[in-house]
């Protein structure tokens, strides 16, 4: 599973961290750092942050989970 | 060196002030904040967008009640208990387990229960070609929108009304003479919000209010206490804000005619439409933040526990973000402030646009040629407003039954 970011319509309000704080970071000056590439197991709080994200900037990719490259 | 600006001045308790007046469009060019009797009032759109998620403010209405002496009794408790009260970990710990009885999935999965809702609604004037529209469709509309989110019974809308009303005394400068009433409200909010969590424990249906009563996050769950102040919360804010939000959105359409037009035509720019309204014309006026420590940001420096006012109005024309800021639904337009923003942004806002939405929908292809019939009355519009009264009318079309 992928995170993608869409800057553009990102407003820093902070609820993808609040969300899922393991997975998103939102530091003072308005910067997001988040972990692209879902870890097993935290699946269930990369949606919640896609949910709860205000701007809807945040799109989940379901990739198969046997292929760990990056795919087209 | 520095240069000296001259700062405007409001005094936002004269009876005379208005948030939408010349004289606040004027401040915005003047300078990027004003200075009121309350604290700072910031005018122009990139600050507002700033500060409406600066971590050095917190919401600002948490001490509210504490400001006219209520700092115990069942209406200081659930203040505290409440959401918009919390901050930090505690606020955030709230959000994730509120959050998934709020996924947009879900509650677009509503939207042919409002669609029938407005319809059925419209069916009771369309044929006059007149209807006095707070009472007639924005009051029962945001009320019916609650019963249906929540699983109440429909019968309970006109309670749902009442309560909110009387109870949104709390919010207002009312707050101490109206103590009474505002107890006997909450009250009855926490007692309609007890049969409803009671009901739902063993519903395993997956909807709003089971999502919201099961929820778990990390083996953690909402108490008692906190289910009440949530649920109460969310039947006085989500009637409150959709009523007056209706309301201001016809009141901006019946001033441009050519834009109903356009949304008759073509209603897959309702949700655009919603945006471009509450862009205009927010039930929300102003956001209010408060300092938590000695802050400063460009030329203003304020001490901790100043009360900072994010003016949506002057923000939503500021031309310096809005080449034309003239109301236009088929505009993209930068994001507007009327769901507050930040950890706080309203946590109902997917439900408001669904809710808005459709009923816009409806509205413009069942009321053609809307205009005034009468008299309008409005709440006083700084902090929350809207129509009181608001007499429309229209060309008659027919019933369409259930």
């Amino acid at each position: 599973m992928r995170i993608v970011w869409d800057e553009s319509r990102c407003r820093q309000h902070g609820q993808c961290e609040i969300a899922a704080p393991a997975l998103f970071q939102l530091s003072v000056d308005g910067t997001l750092t988040f972990v692209a590439d879902v870890p097993a197991g935290q699946e269930d709080d990369a949606w919640a942050a896609a949910d709860a994200c205000p701007e809807q900037a945040i799109t989940i990719i379901e990739t198969d989970s046997t292929d760990t490259e990056e795919t087209a | 060196m520095t240069t000296t600006t001259a700062i405007p001045h409001f005094n936002v308790s004269d009876p005379a002030f208005s948030v939408r007046s010349d004289e606040v469009m004027a401040a915005r060019e003047q300078h990027w904040y004003a200075t009121t009797n309350l604290g700072i009032a910031v005018l122009r759109y990139e600050d507002g967008s700033a500060l409406l998620k600066d971590r050095r403010l917190r919401q600002g209405s948490g001490r509210w009640p504490a400001h006219y002496g209520i700092t115990e009794g069942p209406l200081a408790e659930w203040w505290a208990d409440m959401m918009l009260s919390q901050e930090g970990e505690d606020h955030a710990r709230l959000r994730r387990l509120a959050n998934p009885a709020f996924a947009p999935r879900l509650l677009e999965a509503m939207t042919p229960a409002f669609t029938a809702l407005a319809n059925e609604l419209v069916d009771g004037f369309s044929e006059l070609g007149h209807c006095e529209y707070m009472s007639q469709f924005a009051e029962p509309y945001a009320a019916r929108v609650i019963t249906t989110l929540l699983g109440m019974e429909t019968s309970q809308w006109q309670e749902v009304a009442r309560l909110s009303a009387e109870f949104g005394y709390a919010f207002s400068v009312q707050i101490a003479d109206e103590l009474p009433r505002i107890n006997a409200a909450l009250d009855g909010l926490v007692a309609m919000s007890r049969d409803l969590i009671e009901r739902k424990k063993s519903d395993t249906s997956g909807d709003f209010m089971s999502t919201l009563v099961a929820a778990q996050v990390d083996g953690d769950s909402l108490t008692e206490r906190e289910l009440l102040a949530l649920v109460s919360l969310l039947i006085f804010g989500g009637f409150d804000t959709t009523r007056n939000q209706l309301g201001l959105a016809m009141k901006t359409f019946v001033e441009h005619p050519d834009q109903w037009e356009l949304l008759r035509q073509d209603p897959d720019l309702a949700a655009k439409a919603v945006e471009e309204v509450m862009r205009v014309n927010p039930t929300i006026t102003w956001v209010t933040r408060e300092t938590v420590e000695d802050f400063e940001y460009k030329d203003l420096s304020v001490p901790a526990g100043t009360t900072i006012h994010l003016y949506s109005i002057p923000a939503g024309s500021d031309p310096r973000k809005f080449e034309d800021p003239s109301f236009d639904i088929t505009a993209s337009r930068a994001p507007h402030f009327g769901f507050g923003g930040g950890i706080h942004h309203c946590v109902g806002h997917f439900v408001a646009r669904i809710d808005m939405r459709e009923a816009l929908k409806t509205l413009s292809s069942r009321m053609p040629n809307l205009r005034l019939n009468g008299e309008a009355q409005y709440l006083p519009d700084s902090g929350n407003t809207g129509p009181i009264v608001l007499p429309l009318a229209f060309d008659p079309t027919p019933i369409v039954g259930a």
